[in-house]
């Protein structure tokens, strides 16, 4: 259909979502788009991610703090150190893109989000996924589950956003969740 | 005519699963479409990550709202 319409270039997935190997997300295209209201500027954006990322890295310390386990304490460090990168990398996005400069320190400050990426809360989260936080390949399936959510959230984020530099900014956010994604996918690998 | 004619009779090609992930992944975000033509309720259970949502049923009314440059990886 889609080639009689004029577009150029048209693919179909051999055996559809069944057929799939890379990481699947869930819920309908409303969730959690009620964290965003459309209209947002990049420093709202980049703000809003920068508190979910910060999020994400305060649940892996906590559940660092609760093992015993050396080696999953290691991969929860690495997990946090991570998501620290990705902060960082948020920043250098901003500041790449816009010319009034923030610093970290002022993201940070501004920070108060209690919502890991993907959309979670850190409180409802640990109660319900405690099971599957003690032993590295559960735990690599739930960093891996976390970035796929969050991949998803930040496309599905862009397409509501009207300021063409904020949903700009998303896409690339996307793509360095994406990236993240495939660095776990190959952690697991060598791990299983 | 005789373009349009051959343009609706033209297939479109397949990837297998391996091919889009690494078509995916060599892309940034923003540059090609992923395309779920199935209903909501298929949507809602698992979806491949970002996504577009266009039921079959919806999929004429929309063509003018996406980019026909771009790829698309139908599923």
């Amino acid at each position: 259909m889609l080639t009689g319409e004029g577009f150029q270039e048209v693919y179909n997935l051999s055996g559809g979502i069944k057929a799939w190997t890379g990481g699947k997300a869930e819920g309908p295209v409303e969730l959690n788009l009620d964290m965003v209201r459309g209209d947002e500027t990049p420093v709202e954006i980049v703000g809003l991610a920068y508190g979910m990322e910060n999020s994400l890295g305060t649940f892996y310390r906590r559940v660092k703090d609760r093992t015993q386990d050396k080696e999953l304490a290691d991969l929860l460090e690495n997990l946090a150190w991570i998501e620290d990168k990705h902060k960082q990398y948020l920043v250098n996005l901003y500041n790449d893109t816009e010319s009034k400069q923030v610093s970290r320190e002022e993201f940070e400050a501004s920070e108060t989000s209690r919502i890991m990426e993907g959309g979670f809360g850190i409180d409802d989260f640990l109660h319900k996924n405690e099971r599957f936080l003690t032993s590295v390949p559960s735990l690599l399936d739930i960093a891996m589950m976390l970035e796929t959510q969050a991949l998803d959230l930040y496309i599905r984020f862009s397409r509501k956003t009207e300021n063409g530099v904020t949903a700009e900014m998303l896409l690339r956010i996307a793509d360095e969740e994406k990236a993240h994604l495939e660095s776990l996918g190959r952690l697991r690998d060598e791990r299983a | 005519m005789f373009d349009k004619m051959k343009r609706l009779f033209t297939p479109a090609k397949s990837m297998d699963a391996d091919e889009a992930r690494a078509f995916m992944r060599d892309r940034n975000e923003g540059t090609f479409t992923l395309l779920d033509v199935r209903q909501p309720g298929e949507y809602e259970k698992e979806h491949i990550p970002g996504a577009l949502l266009v039921p079959l049923p919806k999929l004429s009314d929309s063509y003018e709202k996406m980019d026909k440059d771009r790829p698309v990886i139908v599923y």
